[in-house]
């Protein structure tokens, strides 16, 4: 009895050691992953800086890291990098939140509405064909160089993405779905709020994070052109002045801008959808 | 054996009650985007009785989900009627509560809240609904399940909470398609176990569409074989097997002669049905 007992403990507490065993095993490759994802930026900062101070490469072209350190930080204390920071963020989620909630909206619209699909729908389709950045210079001309234009850049593509993902949602909407909201009593504005609207959302957030990207660029050009601030004009100004380390701290922040916002769009959706996470797990 | 009681249009019921459900001369045609024309019923006759377990065989494609939706309502005739004496609504509660074949739960909406839909639309409050909801998980072996979603869930859980979706509004009638075939052999003959017990406990209106003859017998008190496409009532067979039912009352003489005459007048419309397909 025992015996029996104490070999059944034996083979739990042998179980229990495989668990450790495996679990510290993950835990190894997990650090090894993470240090390896920082080890190959950092060992590349390390090889341009080498090779800008053994003269392998311009260093007037391509600036040291150190340089561009140096000068992000004058372009900090000078309050110049953060104003151009908060004037492009501040373009780009004005432009953002009103192109999303438009293109929204007409394409959940356009979704449920046939009529008004069959009559808007390959329009738009077409419109959004026409690189947004294109019609800079019209929206220049209707609007003049003021915040305007350049906001209305980022709501046209930004518009033109959503209306398009949240139109296919609900186009390609599971009918079984519906059916089933049907039958247990959802029907007209029941069945859109309860049914079609959350079943649309992933869609939606992937929606959101094409467009905050492209949203990006696209201002990001338009303050090369037509602006004399944010860090479009911060990389653009800087190339002709010929001041390339300013030149780096301006694309350096567009490119954690970018990584910064698609992470908030991330952290929405797992509010917003948790079932599309849990899902893949 | 092949008695075509029920799918004649000159039928007069002989029962004093009114059936809960009745097809008559229920024709269906889809028109797909070609504009080629599919006659999926023809003619279909059909009383359920209050109280009864309908089981319904055929071919596949011979129109047995979509005469299922046009008798709740999910979908019109195109010829014929579709009669119903269940009380309309209690409380914008539908009579009518459907099982779909693949279950048709909602992925963004929690397993309580699943559960909870019907109620919700009904206007109820959350703390009871969420109530109601609790109870039928508990009784269908899903507590502690609450606030998974559907897609974490096994094929033989998801099916119970279908089935729990669909007690908790307490429907007088239940229709259900092909609620079993998506899962294994073991799962589902435990599953055909509690919906006997379910429904020997609460003695719903059914009509169950299925492709196992074993389960059509066990659960059913008639089953329905209808014919290949254009799908038509061909038999109409009552089954006597006493009650309560088990998994042991499908052993036995009287079981395998039914079984036999089912299969033999389904034999030949799964044949047609190959041969048009
Ligand atoms: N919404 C629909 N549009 C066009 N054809 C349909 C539709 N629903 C069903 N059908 C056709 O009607 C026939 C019967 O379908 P169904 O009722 O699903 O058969 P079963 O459930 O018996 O397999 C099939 O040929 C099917 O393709
Ligand atoms: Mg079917």
């Amino acid at each position: 009895m025992t015996g029996v007992a104490a070999e059944a403990g034996d083979a739990v507490d042998a179980v229990d050691a495989a668990v450790a065993v495996l679990r510290a095993a993950e835990r190894r490759r997990h650090r090894l992953d993470l240090s390896l994802a920082v080890a190959t930026p950092v060992s590349l900062l390390a090889l341009w800086q080498a090779a800008a101070d053994l003269h392998w490469v311009d260093p007037r072209i391509f600036t040291p890291p150190v340089e561009i350190a140096r000068a992000a930080g004058q372009l900090i204390s000078s309050g110049t990098l953060p104003s151009d920071l908060a004037a492009t963020l501040a373009r780009l989620v004005v432009g953002f939140v009103i192109g999303a909630a438009g293109g929204t909206a007409v394409g959940l619209l356009l979704g449920i509405a046939r009529p008004l699909r069959a009559a808007l729908s390959p329009l738009f389709t077409a419109l959004y064909a026409i690189p947004q950045i294109a019609l800079l210079p019209l929206l220049l001309v209707i609007f003049g160089v003021g915040e305007t234009a350049k906001v209305l850049t980022v709501v046209a593509v930004t518009f033109f993405v959503l209306e398009i993902n949240a139109l296919s949602a609900v186009r390609h909407f599971d009918p079984r779905l519906v059916e089933a909201g049907r039958a247990y009593g959802a029907s007209g504005a029941k069945m859109f709020r309860y049914v079609l609207l959350p079943g649309s959302l992933p869609a939606i957030f992937t929606g959101l994070r094409v467009s905050i990207a492209l949203g990006l660029v696209v201002i990001t050009a338009t303050e090369f052109v037509a602006s004399n601030n944010g860090l479009g004009f911060l990389v653009w100004n800087s190339w002709q002045l010929f001041e390339p380390d300013q030149m780096y701290v301006g694309m350096a922040t567009i490119a954690l801008l970018g990584v910064a916002l698609t992470a908030v769009i991330a952290a929405l959706e797992r509010v917003a959808v948790p079932w599309v996470h849990r899902r893949s797990r | 054996m092949e008695v075509d009681l029920l799918s004649g249009p000159e039928r007069v019921p002989v029962s004093p009650v009114a059936p809960a459900l009745e097809a008559r001369r229920v024709s269906k045609v889809f028109v797909g985007r070609a504009g080629e024309a599919t006659l999926a019923l023809r003619d279909v006759g059909l009383e359920v009785q209050r109280g009864t377990f309908v089981s319904l065989i055929g071919p596949s494609g011979c129109g047995k989900s979509t005469l299922l939706r046009i008798l709740g309502g999910l979908e019109q005739p195109s010829t014929g009627e579709v009669r119903s004496t269940t009380r309309q609504e209690r409380g914008g509660l539908p009579a009518v509560a459907f099982v779909f074949q693949d279950y048709g739960l909602f992925p963004w909406l929690s397993v309580v809240d699943n559960v909870a839909f019907g109620l919700r639309m009904a206007g109820m409050g959350k703390r009871e609904r969420h109530d109601r909801a609790r109870a039928w998980l508990a009784r269908m072996g899903l507590a502690g399940f609450e606030r998974s979603y559907p897609e974490q869930l096994s094929g033989g859980m998801r099916q119970r909470l279908s089935l729990a979706r669909a007690f908790v509004t307490d429907p007088e009638v239940l229709l259900m398609d092909e609620p079993m075939a998506a899962l294994d052999a073991q799962t589902r003959l435990l599953l055909q176990e509690d919906l006997v017990r379910l429904w020997e406990e609460t003695k719903k209106t059914v009509v169950l569409v299925t492709h196992s003859l074993d389960e059509a017998l066990l659960l059913g008190d008639r089953v329905v074989v209808m014919t290949a496409r254009p799908g038509r009532v061909k038999l109409d067979l009552p089954v006597g097997l006493p009650r309560p039912r088990n998994a042991s009352s499908a052993t036995g003489v009287a079981f395998s002669r039914m079984k036999a005459d089912l299969w033999a007048a389904l034999r030949d419309e799964v044949e047609k049905s190959l041969e048009h397909s």
